[in-house]
């Protein structure tokens, strides 16, 4: 399947989403305009682009040919999609963990799991990642990180 | 004299110590984020801008600057020795520093960058300086339709310099200006688009979606590659260019210094497009073109001038219009909205500490930049070595850190995750973010004056035709629409482009 038909197709999805939401808000009188009014006017444009690049597709000029494979060649896509994982992971657990073990935890991972560096160097780098970030960002710029249920 | 009252009024507030020690601390991001690839300005200002809510507006605005002009020296020392540009904006340095470097001239290309950038830097200063005033009383004309045709230009400018699919950079803008449209609606109080999830009664904020596009994404894109960078061996000497260095090098640092000023000044372009300008510029002009790429010292000194008076011309549209012409300066339009400052042409009245501050700040800025990049040239370059291996996490850390930071909550830092993906996926299917993040940050003002404009008039759309400022930016929307739509204008277009990467 071609890259640009299916991205087009998604757009064009979320462009009549956001008229059906912007005519849900109400679009006003042009004397008057509504909440919904530009909200409609930009869905309308995502969907006239999406209807181009859409058709576009089916030219023959070399660069609407890719197909979606060719993007993900020769490129390792499972280390994006592990940590995009991991962040997830770091979310759901930073404010119940607290801050400096989730970070020394996620980093651990990334520097062992994902980059296999030896042990030594994932333990230094992640303590050392997590106390100094800890130190700048809560205890010099005050922007007061969880604590978690274990007090730090 | 006024040039002088107000030179000295931005100094005497540039060199208070706090603003000083800021003023360095961005510089120094700043070269630190241009040497490093895979992380530019725009997402290091993303970074950074959480952390600037304690400070005083002046002293944020001056650090989150010195990241954005910083970066400019600092893209060059990773052009030249890697042959990767270390941001965008260095990427034709890439041509003939590589070359310099490989011929044992790495330490004179690195030099006449530096001076270059110091140059320009300065001389694009004084152009904002004495350009600012003069702007300012004609932007106190304009009314809502004026501002909205002038945002809609920006738009259709940076989408029409989009390297891959106008289209797609159009669509692109829309979808910001959807994105920006999230929360409470400031005309009628209504929540718009916000699913019942309080956090997003806000809007979106800044900060997740410059991070996410430009910080996460980033990353992303390259984890699932190794990168191998071969740093040029070579010992770093003479790098004080020579006086032949001198004589060949400058007019293309004063035409780079024109042609970045201005560029940087229009709305869209940006600092990349003043040096990939600058760089054809210079081939057209010497005596021996077929030389650019083997090594010359023009192809480093023009472009490397000219990204940065691109940086000092990019802030005259901020500073007097409130409207910014790229997403770098959108980040610093939105740390300014953040304190509480409405940017546009009453800032020179109300904050002419911050105005006369900032630009004075950047003068010492630059000098610091000079002893950063020449002496030090050596610590960015042992900093090259670090593998991505241990760079990457520590970025994701620092992004992490300053979305939970904002509003503290993982509302915010699972939207950054979100658009980090989103802009991940974006940049395989070959859709740029940069139209997306420059019209979310200018929705509310063209929203207020698309809407001001048809309650003005009534309900006729004639009043963006009738009004001369506003029908001139129309026009020459239209016509860069209409001529991107012929395929004789594109080829024309791919052609030129061919020519500067040949």
């Amino acid at each position: 399947m071609k890259a640009d038909r299916i991205s087009s197709l998604f757009w064009l999805a979320v462009g009549l989403t956001a008229i059906y939401g912007a005519i849900q808000l109400g679009l006003g009188r042009l004397r008057q305009p509504g909440s919904g009014f530009l909200s409609f006017l930009a869905g309308s444009f995502i969907c006239l682009m999406a209807l181009i690049v859409f058709f576009q597709s089916f030219l023959n000029g070399k660069g609407f040919q890719a197909k979606i494979s060719a993007l993900w060649e020769g490129v390792n896509w499972r280390r994006p999609l592990v940590i995009a994982l991991l962040l997830v992971a770091y979310i759901l657990a930073l404010e119940r963990v607290g801050f400096l073990l989730t970070t020394f935890i996620i980093l651990g991972v990334m520097f062992k799991g994902v980059e296999n560096l030896s042990w030594w160097k994932t333990i230094l780098l992640s303590a050392s990642g997590s106390v100094a970030s800890y130190l700048l960002f809560d205890t010099l710029l005050k922007a007061s990180l969880p604590k978690g249920i274990f007090g730090f | 004299m006024d040039f002088f009252a107000n030179l000295l009024t931005g100094l005497s507030v540039a060199i208070e110590p706090t603003n000083l020690i800021y003023c360095f601390i961005g510089v120094f991001v700043g070269t630190l984020v241009g040497v490093l690839p895979g992380i530019g300005p725009v997402g290091a200002m993303a970074i950074l801008l959480p952390l600037t809510f304690g400070l005083p507006p002046t002293t944020s605005i001056i650090m989150l600057a010195g990241i954005y002009y910083g970066a400019m020296y600092g893209g060059s020392t990773t052009s030249i020795l890697v042959n990767i540009p270390g941001e965008a904006a260095s990427v034709v340095t890439c041509l003939d520093g590589y070359q310099m470097a490989r011929q044992g001239r790495a330490g004179p290309a690195l030099g006449i960058s530096a001076f270059g950038s110091f140059i320009a830097g300065t001389l694009g200063i004084i152009g904002l300086q004495a350009i600012a005033p003069p702007l300012v009383s004609v932007a106190l004309r304009f009314g809502p339709p004026e501002y909205c045709s002038l945002v809609i230009l920006g738009l259709v400018v940076l989408s029409y310099l989009a390297q891959k699919s106008m289209p797609k950079a159009l669509m692109m803008a829309a979808l910001g200006v959807l994105l920006g449209t999230i929360g409470l609606d400031t005309m009628t109080g209504r929540p718009r688009f916000a699913f019942g999830i309080p956090e997003l009664l806000d809007g979106v904020g800044l900060v997740p979606l410059a991070m996410g596009l430009f910080g996460i994404s980033e990353v992303f894109i390259n984890v699932e590659q190794a990168v191998r960078r071969e740093i040029y061996d070579t010992k770093l000497k003479n790098l004080l260019p020579t006086f032949k260095d001198w004589m060949d090098s400058k007019w293309a640092i004063l035409r780079g210094t024109v042609i970045g000023f201005f560029i940087g000044a229009l709305p869209g372009p940006g600092t990349s497009v003043a040096s990939f300008v600058s760089y054809a510029v210079e081939k057209r002009v010497s005596k021996n073109p077929e030389k650019f790429g083997t090594g010359v010292i023009e192809g480093v000194a023009g472009p490397e001038s000219a990204n940065n008076a691109a940086t000092a011309g990019a802030m005259v549209p901020l500073l007097t219009m409130g409207i910014p012409g790229s997403v770098a300066v959108a980040i610093l339009l939105g740390a300014l909205m953040i304190h509480g400052i409405t940017p546009g042409p009453m800032l020179v009245k109300q904050h002419p500490g911050l105005f006369w501050g900032v630009i004075a700040s950047m003068y010492l800025g630059n000098i610091m930049l000079l002893v950063i990049n020449l002496p030090l040239i050596g610590m960015w370059v042992r900093l090259l070595r670090i593998p991505y291996a241990i760079f990457f996490p520590l970025i994701l850390m620092v992004c992490l850190i300053g979305a939970y930071a904002f509003n503290r909550s993982t509302v915010d830092v699972g939207l950054m995750l979100f658009f980090g993906v989103l802009g991940y996926l974006m940049r395989k299917f070959e859709y740029e973010p940069a139209p997306l993040v420059l019209a979310f940050v200018l929705t509310p003002i063209l929203d207020d004056a698309l809407r001001q404009s048809l309650i003005l008039s009534g309900g006729s759309f004639t009043i963006f035709v009738l009004r001369p400022i506003s029908s001139g930016c129309l026009i020459i929307a239209v016509l860069l629409l209409i001529t991107s739509a012929f395929p004789y204008f594109r080829k024309k277009g791919a052609k030129g482009a061919a020519e500067l990467n040949g």
